[in-house]
């Protein structure tokens, strides 16, 4: 009766409104607690927040929207979401370019790492990071340069949310590139155009769904980072402002916490209704973020 | 005029061995081999996708070895045309003149002259994905022909289309390169197909060069067993010559030659003529006993069991069965011995 097709989108839709449905309804159930209490908001200090978590930040539970700290973690989190993906991006393309393309010696060693990566506990590439550059070396280095990269806003966060980004994007992006037959960029060599033109005019134009996808994959998955974030930079929000830096302040992302960290943190003090507040947010982003996939004709690349 | 000399080419399971070819402005050549011959990684050397191991090849008394592909100016039209998916008719025929800095105005007038040509008007704004198989091979050629290179070089270009096509494309083709005055190297495993469109003719097999030559040299004068054979020589046998007489099996046949010994007797069966006459007691003449008859479009094939197993055509309209008796005759001067 059902084609296939059907089938599948009758299942994806049907699982996407029920986990909105789902996590509205946790939200709405929460909706007497949305009366903030407008003191404790003003009047609340870091300090006194782990102090009594229950009868403080109760106050804050499904007010979320009220709250600074919510605010300057999601703004945290688009703010290193964006350069990270900026990063992977730049750095990706090229790559997943030169990983479809070019005889690389240790291609295969290359290719093994990236799957094992992608296998991996988010919270296992975290431990990995702490290992790596907290120790030998690059720790030596970093003294030498005067800063840490570990429990750091920058460039902590932005390491730990690129190995999973990185990986993520650069086998979307190697696959669309792997998908175009490299005939048609020797053509246009032939026919006198550049490497670059060829490129550019191209194989570029060709894949730009793909490209797309993997930005928005890289997006969306450095988006949903948790266990690396945790694990190499920890939590900031029980900091005191001292310990940031101006730029960090100017763009209001001290005292804050990576978004999915965020919900953990909540949940973990007690305040699920917040956390679960927070959670509905990384949702409808991440879901914002499929549907502009969808718009801009990645479609079909993900799944 | 392009030349290839002492080409060597390694691509691990496959090797090109001793590549040697000449051919002349405005020369129409078709590298005619079995599937698997080495055909299309010659062209792809020439095209510059590999660097040969050793070796050499001229354009106009310049070695293009180790120049990179866009400076060799030789146009590539590769099996599936990869005419550019993301570019109209029209913007594919102009991409190599954009790729020069052409001035928009002559870049318009020579696109203009190339749809002209081709007679491709109606297609003009149309993109690729909407061409029918003649249509992309047009496209695909007037996109090679615009930026007037040293060279086209065709990868299996009418293998793509049905048989009536094929045959107007290699038409078409043909007269392309004679009004455009090009030199045009074209791959092909189809023996009608080369004979439609080349002046010469370069037999591949094995990743080397066979032999070189027209269509009728070749036919005439195969080198190689393996030419003659895939020239459609299809009555090949081993025998043993005196100079005078070549002995097959237990017949005679009269056939002078230089050589002496064994050799490989081949005749084509278009050469065999079927003798009306029953008394006839000319030279090479035998009795034959028909096995089978097949009907083609333009002549009637016959298996008969003569000296040897021999196939041969037939144009007249008198009927054959099988069973029946007939005399052949093998002219010696249509006897090839290799």
């Amino acid at each position: 009766m059902f084609g296939e097709r059907t089938l599948y989108k009758l299942f994806f839709y049907s699982f996407a409104v029920l986990m909105f449905s789902y996590s509205a309804y946790l939200f709405v159930s929460n909706i007497d607690q949305l009366s903030v209490n407008r003191e404790a908001v003003e009047t609340r200090e870091l300090t006194d927040v782990w102090d009594d978590e229950r009868t403080v930040m109760n106050e804050f539970a499904g007010g979320f929207w009220k709250d600074a700290y919510f605010w300057k973690s999601l703004n945290l989190t688009l703010i290193i979401t964006l350069i990270t993906t900026l990063i992977v991006s730049l750095a990706g393309i090229p790559t997943a370019y030169a990983l479809s393309r070019y005889k690389i010696p240790g291609k295969a060693i290359i290719e093994i790492l990236f799957s094992s990566i992608m296998v991996l506990p988010a919270s296992s590439v975290g431990l990995c990071l702490i290992v790596a550059l907290n120790h030998g070396p690059l720790f030596e280095l970093q003294k030498w340069m005067g800063f840490r990269f570990a429990h750091s806003i920058f460039p902590g966060m932005i390491i730990a949310s690129i190995v999973l980004s990185f990986v993520f994007g650069v086998s979307a992006w190697k696959a669309t590139f792997s998908s175009i037959n490299p005939r048609f960029e020797t053509v246009a060599r032939s026919l006198g155009s550049s490497r670059w033109r060829a490129f550019r005019t191209i194989t570029l134009p060709m894949s730009k769904g793909g490209l797309a996808a993997g930005i928005i994959l890289a997006w969306t998955r450095t988006m949903a980072e948790f266990g690396a974030v945790l694990f190499f930079c920890g939590t900031f929000a029980e900091l005191p402002a001292s310990r940031f830096s101006d730029l960090v302040k100017f763009l209001k992302i001290d005292q804050a916490d990576w978004l999915s960290v965020a919900v953990w943190s909540q949940i973990e003090y007690g305040n699920v209704e917040y956390g679960f507040a927070l959670a509905y947010v990384l949702v409808i982003i991440g879901g914002f973020s499929v549907y502009l996939m969808h718009r801009i004709g990645a479609k079909g690349y993900i799944w | 005029m392009i030349e290839i000399r002492d080409l060597n080419g390694d691509l691990g399971d496959f090797k090109l061995r001793d590549i040697n070819l000449k051919v002349n402005k405005g020369e129409y050549l078709v590298i005619l081999g079995p599937t698997g011959a080495g055909k299309s990684v010659l062209i792809e050397y020439v095209v510059g996708i590999y660097n040969p191991g050793s070796g050499s090849i001229f354009v106009n008394d310049e070695n293009i070895v180790p120049l990179p592909i866009e400076e060799r100016n030789i146009a590539y039209v590769p099996q599936d045309y990869a005419l550019f998916p993301n570019l109209s008719v029209e913007k594919n025929i102009a991409y190599g003149l954009a790729a020069r800095n052409m001035p928009s105005k002559e870049t318009h007038n020579i696109v203009n002259q190339i749809i002209t040509t081709l007679k491709i008007e109606y297609i003009r704004h149309r993109m690729p994905l909407h061409l029918s198989g003649g249509e992309k091979q047009r496209v695909a050629l007037g996109r090679a022909l615009a930026t007037k290179p040293s060279l086209v070089l065709m990868d299996e270009p009418l293998c793509a289309l049905d048989e009536n096509l094929r045959s107007n494309m290699a038409k078409e083709l043909r007269r392309l390169q004679q009004e455009t005055n090009s030199t045009f190297i074209h791959i092909s495993h189809n023996f009608e197909e080369a004979s439609d469109v080349a002046d010469r003719i370069a037999i591949m097999n094995e990743g080397r060069i066979v032999q070189t030559g027209t269509l009728q040299e070749l036919m005439e004068n195969p080198k190689t067993e393996f030419t003659a054979r895939f020239l459609k020589t299809q009555n090949i046998i081993n025998a043993v010559t005196d100079g005078i007489n070549i002995q097959i099996n237990n017949a005679t046949l009269v056939k002078k030659s230089c050589c002496k010994g064994n050799v490989i007797a081949a005749i084509r069966p278009e050469n065999i003529s079927i003798i009306n006459d029953s008394n006839n007691n000319e030279e090479n003449v035998f009795s034959a006993k028909i096995e089978s008859v097949r009907l083609k479009p333009y002549y009637t094939e016959i298996i008969v069991n003569s000296v040897m197993p021999l196939i041969l055509y037939s144009k007249n309209e008198q009927k054959h069965r099988p069973g029946d008796t007939i005399k052949i005759k093998l002219p010696q001067e249509k006897i090839i011995l290799i």
